[in-house]
C-alpha cells in the first residue's frame, strides 16, 4: 500500500490525462482569458497556458507555477506575441505532430508582409498574430465563430482598414473605403447573403503574405492579378454555382491588353481590376462601359459620345465599346475592322439597302485608310530603293513616321463616325506620304544624275587624256632641238 | 602682250625663269615612271586644298554642330556630297601616292648626296600628311572617328616621358571632347597647312634646282637619255593627273564617303574600331605585342621601336654612306623591301582582324 501511495504521489500523469493547474486556477477566478481559452483550438490540441506564457502548469502553488525558475515569461508584449506563435507555426514538423495538415511559416510570411514592417513610431509589427486571430479564444478558420472565418474576416480587416484615424498613423494615403466599396460589389453582396465561398479580403490579398500592389511578389501586383482573380474565376467547379463563364482570364491573356501586360510587361496596360474595380468589383454596365474604357481611351470615348452612334446604341441598349471591340478578348484594332463586307464589323448594322448612309461612310473610311496604308508603303519602298542606292534619306524617313502618327489619329477619329472630319485627318497623312514619295523619287533621280554626270565627266577627261597622249606622241616624234 | 611680258620681266626676271625651264631636262630610264608619283602626290594635295576650302564654307566645328553641318552639306548642298567624297578619297589616295613616292625614292637611293635635305623635307611632309589624315578623320564627329581618335590619342599618351602632356595637348583635356574637335580643326586647317606649305616650298624648290636624281651608276660610264621638262615631262605629268582625276571621280561617285552615326560621348565603343588604313599596320603590331616584354610594357616598347624606326628612316641619307659615295648599298635595299613587306602584311592582318 505504501509502495502504491509513493508511486501515485511521485509518478508523472499518464498520456491523455490533462494537468493544467494554470487554467484550473484561473477558471476558478473567472479570469476572462481562461474562460475564452476553454474553447481555444490550442487547448483542444493539449496545449496549456504555460506553453505560451511559460511556468509550471503542474503546480497549484502560484509562487512555484509562476516563478522565473520555472520559466514563467508573463504576458508577452509587442513582437514577442508573434514570435511565440511562430515558434510552433513556423515549425512544420511540430505542427504535423499535432495532426495539423495546413500550411506553416505564417510567422515568416507575416514578417515579410506589409503588416510585418516595423512601425516607425513603436518599432513593432503593425499587426501581430493576435490582431486578427485573437489571443485566448483562437479558433480554426473554418469555425464560423473565428474572426478570420470567411464570413468574419472582412469585419476583422475592417476594424483597422475602415478607421481613417487609425490608418492615418501608418499610411495616410491609403484609402479607408474598402469595406464600403466591398459591400457594393458582387462579392460583397453575396457575402452579405452569408455565401462562404465568395471572395473576401484574404482571397485576393492572402492571409499572411499581404504586400503592397507595387511589389512584384504581391498577389495584387498588376501582372499577378489575372492569376489571383483566376484562382476562383477560372475554376469551373468552384464557380459552377454562380452560373458565369470561367474563360475570362484565358481570353484576357490572349487579348491586346493581356499581351501588353503579361508578355510585354507594359505596366500601363489594364488588368482585371482596372475595368471591374477592385474592392467594388462589378461587371461594367451598358451605361458605364464607355467611361471604363474611356479612362485610358479618353479621346475615343469622347468622340463616340458626340457621334451619331451614341444615340442609336443607347436606344438599342448596346454597350458602347464592347459592341465592336468585345470585352475580355479585345484584339488589336485593325483597319480590317472597318468593313461592310460579310463578317465585317460595320456590316453587322449597315447594308447598302437598309442603312445606305452609314454603309457609304464606312466604305469611304475604309478606302481612305487603305489609301493611307498603301501610300505609306509606297513611300517607304521608294526610300528603301534610294537608300539601297546609297542616297541619304534619313530626314525623309523621319518625316514618314508622321504618317504612322496620322494612322493612329485616324484610328481614333473613326470613333466620331464623321466622314468629313475623318477625311481631314487622313488627308494630312496622305500629304506627308506624297511629299515623302516625291523626296524618294528625287533622291533616286539624283542618284542617276550623279551616275550620268560621272559618265559625262569621265568621257570628257578620257577624251582629254587621249588628246594629250596623242599630242605627247606627236611632239616626241620630232627630233629634240634642245 | 609683249609689253605686259616686258613689264613683268623688268621686275621679276621672267626671262631667267623661262631660260631655266627651257633648259631643264628630265632623265629617261627604266625607273623614270617613279618620278611621276611626286607629281601625283602634289596634284592630290592641290585637290585637297581646293576641296577643303569648299568644305570650310559649310563646316561648323563643335560637338553640337560638326556632324550636323557635314550632314547638311551632304544632303542639302548642291554637289556637297561630291566635294566631301572627293576630299576624303583624295586624302587617302594622296597618302597612298606619298607612300609609293617615298619608297621609290628610297629604293632608287635618290636621297643620297646632294639630296639629303629634299629627303628630310619629304619625310616631314609625309608625317604631316599622316597628321592631316589623323586630324581630319575626327572632324565629321561621327562614332567611328570619335573612338578611333580616342584609341589613337591613347597610344600617343603611352609615349614615354612626354606621353601625358602630349595626350593633353592633342585632346585639349583628359578626354576626347568638343575641345579636341576644336583643336583638331585648328591643326587641320591652319597649323598643318602653314607648316606643310613651307616644307612643300622647300621640297619643290630643291627638286627644281637639283633636278631629278638618276639611279645609282657605280661604273659612271652609263649616260641616260633625257627629255625636256617642258613641255614633255609636264604634259606627261598632266596626263597622269587627268587619269588620277578620273579615278577620283569614279571612287567619289560609286563609293561616296559615308557619314555614319553621330559620336556619343557616353556610348560604349562599337566592335571592330580601327584606325585609317595607313595607321593599321602600326595599330595591329601594337595590338599583337604581349602586355609586357621583359620589364617594359608591350605597347610602350612598340611605340618606342616605331619612333626609332621612323627617325632612322628620316636620317637614312646620313646612314647610307655607300650610296652617297655612288656605291651599291644592298643592306638599305633589303631594309626598304622588308619595310614594304612588313607594312603590307600587317595592314592585311589588321584589316582581316577588324
Amino acid at each position: 500500500m505504501f509502495i502504491a501511495a509513493a508511486l501515485l504521489l511521485f509518478s508523472e500523469p499518464s498520456f491523455g490525462q490533462r494537468v493544467d493547474e494554470c487554467l484550473d486556477c484561473h477558471l476558478s477566478l473567472d479570469t476572462p482569458q481562461a474562460i475564452k481559452f476553454k474553447f481555444d483550438v490550442h487547448r483542444k490540441k493539449g496545449l496549456s497556458c504555460a506553453d505560451c506564457h511559460g511556468g509550471n502548469k503542474r503546480s497549484d502553488d502560484m509562487d512555484v507555477a509562476m516563478s522565473k525558475s520555472a520559466g514563467f515569461l508573463g504576458v508577452p508584449k509587442t513582437n514577442e506575441i508573434s514570435e511565440r506563435c511562430g515558434k510552433c507555426h513556423n515549425d512544420e514538423e511540430k505542427m504535423r505532430s499535432y495532426g495539423y495538415t495546413g500550411p506553416t511559416g505564417q510567422y515568416d510570411n507575416l514578417l515579410a508582409s506589409v503588416h510585418g514592417e516595423g512601425s516607425t513610431t513603436a518599432g513593432e509589427n503593425i499587426a501581430q498574430c493576435t490582431t486578427c486571430h485573437g489571443a485566448h479564444g483562437v479558433r480554426k478558420v473554418s469555425d464560423p465563430k473565428s474572426p478570420v472565418s470567411p464570413l468574419n474576416v472582412v469585419g476583422t480587416c475592417a476594424r483597422c482598414h475602415d478607421d481613417p484615424g487609425y490608418m492615418r498613423q501608418y499610411n495616410p494615403s491609403l484609402p479607408t473605403d474598402q469595406l464600403s466599396k466591398y459591400r457594393t460589389s458582387v462579392h460583397g453582396l453575396l457575402h452579405a447573403k452569408k455565401d462562404p465561398k465568395v471572395a473576401t479580403c484574404v482571397s485576393c490579398h492572402t492571409a499572411h503574405t499581404i504586400k503592397p500592389p507595387d511589389d512584384a511578389t504581391s498577389s495584387i501586383y498588376a501582372e499577378n492579378i489575372p492569376t489571383t482573380c483566376g484562382r476562383c474565376h477560372s475554376d469551373p467547379e468552384y464557380m459552377a454555382s454562380y452560373h458565369i463563364p470561367t474563360d475570362q482570364v484565358e481570353q484576357y491573356r490572349k487579348s491586346v491588353h493581356g499581351i501588353a501586360l503579361l508578355e510585354k510587361h507594359d505596366a500601363s496596360a489594364p488588368t482585371c481590376n482596372d475595368c471591374h474595380g477592385n474592392h467594388g468589383a462589378f461587371p461594367p454596365g451598358v451605361e458605364s462601359i464607355s467611361n471604363v474604357c474611356g479612362t485610358c481611351h479618353a479621346l475615343n470615348a469622347e468622340l463616340f459620345r458626340k457621334s451619331p452612334h451614341k444615340k442609336v446604341f443607347d436606344e438599342r441598349n448596346l454597350p458602347e465599346c464592347e459592341t465592336c471591340h468585345g470585352n475580355h478578348d479585345i484584339q488589336p484594332a485593325t483597319i480590317e475592322m472597318i468593313s461592310v463586307e460579310k463578317g465585317g464589323l460595320c456590316a453587322r448594322c449597315h447594308s447598302s439597302s437598309s442603312n445606305p448612309k452609314g454603309y457609304k461612310a464606312a466604305l469611304a473610311m475604309r478606302s481612305l485608310l487603305d489609301s493611307l496604308v498603301s501610300s505609306y508603303a509606297n513611300a517607304e519602298r521608294l526610300l528603301d530603293v534610294a537608300e539601297q542606292k546609297g542616297m541619304e534619306v534619313e530626314d525623309e524617313r523621319f518625316a514618314l513616321r508622321d504618317v504612322n502618327q496620322v494612322r493612329l489619329q485616324a484610328r481614333t477619329a473613326v470613333h466620331a463616325f464623321n466622314l468629313a472630319k475623318f477625311h481631314e485627318t487622313v488627308d494630312k497623312g496622305l500629304k506627308i506620304a506624297e511629299d515623302t514619295k516625291a523626296a524618294g523619287r528625287a533622291a533616286i533621280d539624283e542618284f542617276y544624275f550623279r551616275r550620268w554626270g560621272l559618265a559625262v565627266a569621265t568621257l570628257i577627261i578620257t577624251f582629254l587624256v587621249i588628246v594629250l597622249f596623242l599630242y605627247i606622241k606627236k611632239i616626241e616624234r620630232k627630233p629634240n632641238t634642245t | 602682250m609683249n609689253r605686259l611680258y616686258q613689264w613683268f620681266d623688268e621686275r621679276v626676271s621672267l626671262s631667267a625663269f623661262i631660260e631655266f625651264i627651257k633648259h631643264k631636262e628630265v632623265p629617261k630610264h627604266r625607273h623614270s615612271v617613279w618620278y611621276y608619283f611626286g607629281g601625283v602626290t602634289l596634284f592630290l594635295f592641290i585637290v585637297q586644298v581646293f576641296s577643303g576650302i569648299l568644305l570650310l564654307f559649310y563646316y561648323r566645328p563643335g560637338a553640337d554642330t560638326a556632324f550636323e553641318s557635314i550632314k547638311f552639306l551632304m544632303t542639302k548642298v548642291q554637289f556637297g556630297w561630291l566635294i566631301r567624297s572627293i576630299h576624303s578619297w583624295s586624302a587617302n589616295l594622296m597618302i597612298l601616292a606619298a607612300f609609293i613616292h617615298m619608297f621609290s625614292v628610297y629604293l632608287t637611293k635618290a636621297y643620297r648626296k646632294p639630296r639629303e635635305i629634299t629627303w628630310i623635307t619629304g619625310m616631314l611632309l609625309f608625317f604631316m600628311a599622316l597628321a592631316f589624315g589623323f586630324s581630319g578623320y575626327l572632324l565629321p564627329w561621327n562614332e567611328l572617328a570619335f573612338f578611333a581618335t580616342k584609341v589613337g590619342t591613347d597610344i600617343a599618351g603611352s609615349v614615354p616621358l612626354i606621353g601625358k602632356p602630349l595626350l593633353v595637348l592633342l585632346r585639349g583635356g583628359d578626354n576626347v571632347t568638343g575641345a579636341t574637335l576644336s583643336r583638331f580643326f585648328g591643326f587641320h586647317v591652319a597649323l598643318f597647312p602653314a607648316i606643310f606649305t613651307v616644307l612643300l616650298g622647300i621640297h619643290l624648290f630643291l627638286v627644281q634646282i637639283q633636278g631629278m636624281s638618276t639611279p645609282l651608276n657605280p661604273k659612271e660610264d652609263k649616260k641616260y637619255d633625257s627629255m625636256p621638262f617642258f613641255p614633255n615631262f609636264v604634259l606627261r605629268d598632266l596626263l597622269l593627273w587627268l587619269i588620277v582625276l578620273n579615278i577620283l571621280a569614279v571612287l567619289a561617285v560609286f563609293f561616296p564617303w559615308e557619314l555614319g552615326v553621330k559620336a556619343d560621348l557616353f556610348a560604349s565603343a562599337p566592335a571592330g574600331i580601327s584606325p585609317e588604313w595607313y595607321f593599321l599596320f602600326m595599330f595591329q603590331v601594337l595590338k599583337m605585342l604581349p602586355s609586357h616584354v621583359w620589364f617594359i610594357e608591350g605597347e610602350v616598347l612598340g611605340i618606342v621601336l616605331f619612333g626609332i624606326a621612323g627617325a632612322l628612316w628620316t636620317v637614312v641619307p646620313f646612314l647610307d654612306k655607300k650610296s652617297s659615295r655612288g656605291q651599291q648599298s644592298r643592306f638599305f635595299t633589303y631594309v626598304g623591301i622588308f619595310a614594304i613587306i612588313f607594312i603590307i602584311v600587317f595592314t592585311i592582318v589588321g584589316w582581316l582582324a577588324s
